[in-house]
């Protein structure tokens, strides 16, 4: 009853993984490398034509030797394709020797070639005729083919592993502030585009792009850079997000996405470290920002509260986490007996008995504490001091709206969950959960407390989401009961998931992905939880281990990959010995 | 007295739609351990499916002949729809960690709700369900109880189906096969049992029951949408861990017991924490001290603890 899912990892040697590549004709001949050098040549020249005859298709790429954004993207793939024939012969083979050129001069012919139909096609459609596409677009794509031709008659050469290269700290240093600074500049402009399309477009050259730098190996190297300074990419990342409003000019539309994009990463940092560190399946998550909301509702300056009290600020966010901390004790000290799965629905429960409570306690069904199904509208702006959330700010001259002012204090929380979270997991009681996460029983006889760090995990993951809660309340202006279903928890475990569990850049980058994509892609609004629910069913089926995934959880669902166990074990082991 | 009995009787028929759903979930658990979420998807689904047949063939029509055929589109439509679900989402992660197969459930789950309430036409809001002679219709009254005919459908569905469902599992080779699998797959393998096809068979068993239950269903409320199978589901997943999950009996015991309790619960829970506003409350209050202080259920099954 063994799965074949091994067979379908992206970690297997292209040649191997698909035997199709070998029947390709011409493989290996001398003319492959001169040929995609040709096409790559081409990929470039041909971005700095006019690709389409009208100037209102896609931004406007109507101008020759005046590139636009999207063709930039072009450039950026040919000047990629260009590096790595040059590392697969040339002045650059020693790169060669580290990293897969072959495959991923593949990926990049082949993202080239699908960017470039998917735009003239849109340039085609969008202005009603084909031959609006100027002779720049049909060269560029002539070279994305001629590329993808030649890369695929190139033979890989034997690479070693980029796991064991070692490259000098300054190097390493610069290489994240650049990646840093290319994700931040990256970043503001897709959120500039207003098209959808283009917007897509992006996307597709921004995926293909990082799928060519994984199959030549970059981004295992670069996981153990980041392992080695983690300080500094930290602060770096840190830093990015801290200047991120500074590119919006005071836009608040794409502040908005950005501030809810925060909230929802925040609280599902928080559930990270139930599932991803503990590996306790929590369905019902939600139900704790929710309580933290409600609270911050409550104890708010709304007229609409229904009790009397109003705290400081500060004081209802230490309420709201304690009364979330205190429902995940209740709710967690009996079910976390039980196990697995039981616990998912005990969970899921436990989060619609929140909703359906919350609906009921309007005055009919129950005391009157939250009024129904209505909510609590009209929670005013915070205030710390004479400093007013609603109100914009001048920094530097640059405008900072009131979506950007949140920004802020939600940064503060993320970066305090994210703090929690690395100090847990580095600690005795991180190193707790994993043993309780991969055996149990073992781990009770080795003496963990497996009851009291599971009861831990749990309410202290509640915790943080209470305290994400208070701020959603006021940053949302409105808390009602329909804000707090089942789907919300299921996309926080899908970020968690997706972005690859227990680790935080994975959480990252799955909670922007599920936040921010519906926002841009307007078109397939009506579709996105379809999209959804069969991107978590091919995820488990092809990566269960998510997009970024920790080495050890990587193993934990390809145990019979007996490669990557060794691979492993060897980077351990040289660990231990720089160490000692 | 005439409450408690009126109670009772409202509290079988929405029993008997649980224990239909949760022999679904019992007869999968019982065999690969694996908690099959979207379930309630597929009695969602059976309900369209049977709506979809009638509209199709028999549009206008309103005699009891068309009920059979309209179970048979059911059926058809929700066993497709858990046999194809099995075989490309479910198979390929046998013996994968617990956690991948149950996020794989939640996004069928998703995307049946979705796919649903987008292709289906006029999905996205309720849609009337047929009125059929005989099962739907004006409450029959006996000795001043209120019986509403859907209702003695919907329990006479259940004990027909328990009863074929007895005989399938203990009088058949492949009832036989299925019992050998869920005692050790392995040894039950090595005796010549096609263990793939035995999943499949259990799969689309509690596929077809569900489809019953949607039907019924659909005609008891007279009206249907996509989003009935989440709340069914939980329930009946409820009702399953109530009677013990693994266990068929148990399934059923425990569907009638759920439901006899809910409905117990709106009418003598006295105060502002009773009537039908908590119902869905103390279903899972129950669920949760089931699993705390009796986790093998009522009538015991396999052992809980298998993480």
């Amino acid at each position: 009853m063994s799965t074949s899912t091994t067979d379908l990892t992206p970690d297997h040697d292209d040649h191997e993984a698909v035997p199709l590549l070998e029947r390709m004709p011409g493989r290996g001949s001398a003319a492959a490398w001169p040929l995609a050098l040709v096409g790559a040549a081409l990929l470039i020249a041909g971005s700095f034509l006019s690709w389409s005859f009208p100037d209102d298709v896609l931004g406007d790429l109507s101008v020759n030797f005046y590139p636009n954004g999207l063709q930039l993207c072009v450039v950026a793939l040919g000047i990629a394709a260009v590096i790595f024939l040059l590392a697969y012969r040339g002045p650059l083979s020693r790169l060669g020797d580290w990293l897969d050129a072959a495959s991923a001069l593949r990926w990049i012919g082949l993202g080239a070639v699908i960017y470039m139909a998917a735009t003239i096609i849109a340039i085609g459609w969008q202005t009603g005729a084909i031959l609006n596409v100027n002779p720049g677009g049909w060269i560029t794509l002539i070279g994305a083919l001629l590329l993808l031709a030649g890369s695929l008659m190139l033979v890989s050469r034997n690479t070693r592993d980029p796991l064991f290269a070692k490259t000098s700290s300054w190097f390493e240093i610069i290489t994240i502030i650049v990646l840093l600074a290319l994700v931040l500049f990256g970043a503001a402009y897709a959120l500039g585009l207003e098209d959808a399309v283009s917007f897509a477009l992006f996307l597709l050259f921004a995926g293909m792009l990082s799928m060519a730098l994984t199959k030549a190996g970059v981004f295992t190297w670069l996981g153990v850079v980041s392992q080695k300074n983690r300080q500094v990419l930290m602060f770096g990342a840190f830093a990015v997000a801290f200047l991120f409003p500074f590119t919006q000019g005071g836009s608040d539309e794409n502040m908005s996405i950005a501030t809810q994009v925060l909230i929802f990463a925040a609280t599902a940092l928080g559930l990270n470290i139930v599932v991803g560190l503990a590996g306790l399946l929590d369905l019902g998550y939600i139900a704790f920002l929710g309580a933290g909301a409600y609270v911050g509702a409550i104890l708010s300056n709304s007229a609409f509260a229904t009790i009397g009290w109003k705290p400081p600020f500060i004081v209802v966010v230490l309420i709201g986490a304690l009364v979330s901390a205190i429902l995940g004790l209740i709710i967690g000290s009996p079910t976390l007996r039980v196990s697995g799965d039981y616990l998912a629905i005990v969970t899921l429960a436990f989060g619609e008995i929140f909703r359906f409570t919350m609906g009921n306690l309007d005055g009919n069904n129950g005391p009157d504490l939250t009024n129904g199904p209505n909510g609590i509208p009209a929670i005013p702006d915070l205030k710390f001091g004479s400093f007013d959330f609603g109100q914009p700010h001048e920094v530097f001259g640059i405008t900072l709206g009131r979506f950007a002012n949140y920004y802020f204090l939600l940064l503060v929380i993320a970066a305090f969950i994210i703090f929690v979270f690395i100090r847990l997991n580095n600690s005795r009681i991180g190193r707790g959960w994993v043993a309780i996460r991969e055996d149990e029983k073992a781990a009770e006889a080795m003496g963990v407390n497996v009851f009291g760090l599971k009861l831990f995990a749990f309410a202290g993951g509640a915790f943080l989401a209470g305290m994400a809660g208070t701020v959603k309340a006021h940053h949302d202006v409105s808390v009602t009961p329909d804000q707090y279903i089942f789907l919300e928890s299921a996309f926080l475990l899908a970020a968690v998931v997706l972005g690859g569990m227990g680790t935080v850049a994975g959480v990252l980058v799955g909670a922007t992905i599920l936040k921010l994509l519906p926002e841009k892609l307007r078109f397939i609004a009506d579709y996105r939880l379809m999209i959804f629910g069969l991107v978590l069913v091919l995820m488990m089926r092809f990566r269960p281990e998510g997009l970024i995934a920790s080495q050890r959880r990587k193993l934990e669902f390809h145990h019979d990959d007996e490669d990557l166990a060794q691979r492993i074990e060897e980077v351990h082991l040289e660990e231990a010995e720089a160490k000692a | 007295m005439t409450e408690f009995l009126q109670q009772i009787v409202n509290g079988l028929t929405l029993g008997s739609l649980y224990a239909l759903i949760a022999v679904g979930y019992t007869v999968v658990y019982g065999i690969v351990q694996l908690i099959n979420f979207a379930h309630g998807e597929v009695f969602m689904i059976g309900a369209f499916g049977a709506l979809a047949t009638w509209t199709v063939l028999f549009k206008g029509q309103t005699g009891l002949w068309v009920l059979p055929i309209m179970v048979l589109g059911a059926v058809l439509v929700s066993v497709l729809t858990a046999v194809v679900m099995e075989r490309i989402a479910y198979r390929p992660l046998r013996g994968a960690p617990r956690l991948a197969p149950l996020i794989t459930a939640i996004g069928i789950s998703v995307f049946l709700q979705e796919a649903v309430r987008l292709f289906y036409p006029g999905a996205k809001s309720k849609l009337t369900f047929p009125e059929i002679e005989v099962v739907t219709g004006s409450a029959l009254s006996i000795g001043g109880l209120q019986i509403q005919r859907a209702a003695i459908f919907t329990v006479g569905a259940l004990v027909v189906s328990a009863v074929l469902l007895w005989f399938f599992v203990n009088r058949t080779r492949l009832g036989q096969g299925m019992q050998a699998v869920s005692q050790d797959p392995d040894t039950a393998q090595l005796m010549g049992i096609n263990v793939n096809r035995i999943i499949v068979i259990a799969f689309a068993v509690g596929a077809a029951l569900a489809a019953i239950a949607g039907v019924a269903q659909g005609l008891l409320n007279s009206n249907i949408d996509f989003r009935m199978g989440f709340l069914a589901g939980l329930k009946a997943f409820t009702a399953a861990v109530l009677g013990g999950i693994g266990n068929i009996q148990g399934a059923v015991v425990g569907g009638l017991t759920l439901g006899i309790a809910e409905s117990m619960a709106t009418q003598f829970i006295p105060g502002q924490f009773g009537g039908s506003a908590w119902k869905d409350v103390w279903a899972f209050v129950l669920l949760i001290l089931v699993l705390v202080f009796r986790p093998q259920g009522l009538l015991g099954a396999r052992v809980v603890d298998r993480a």
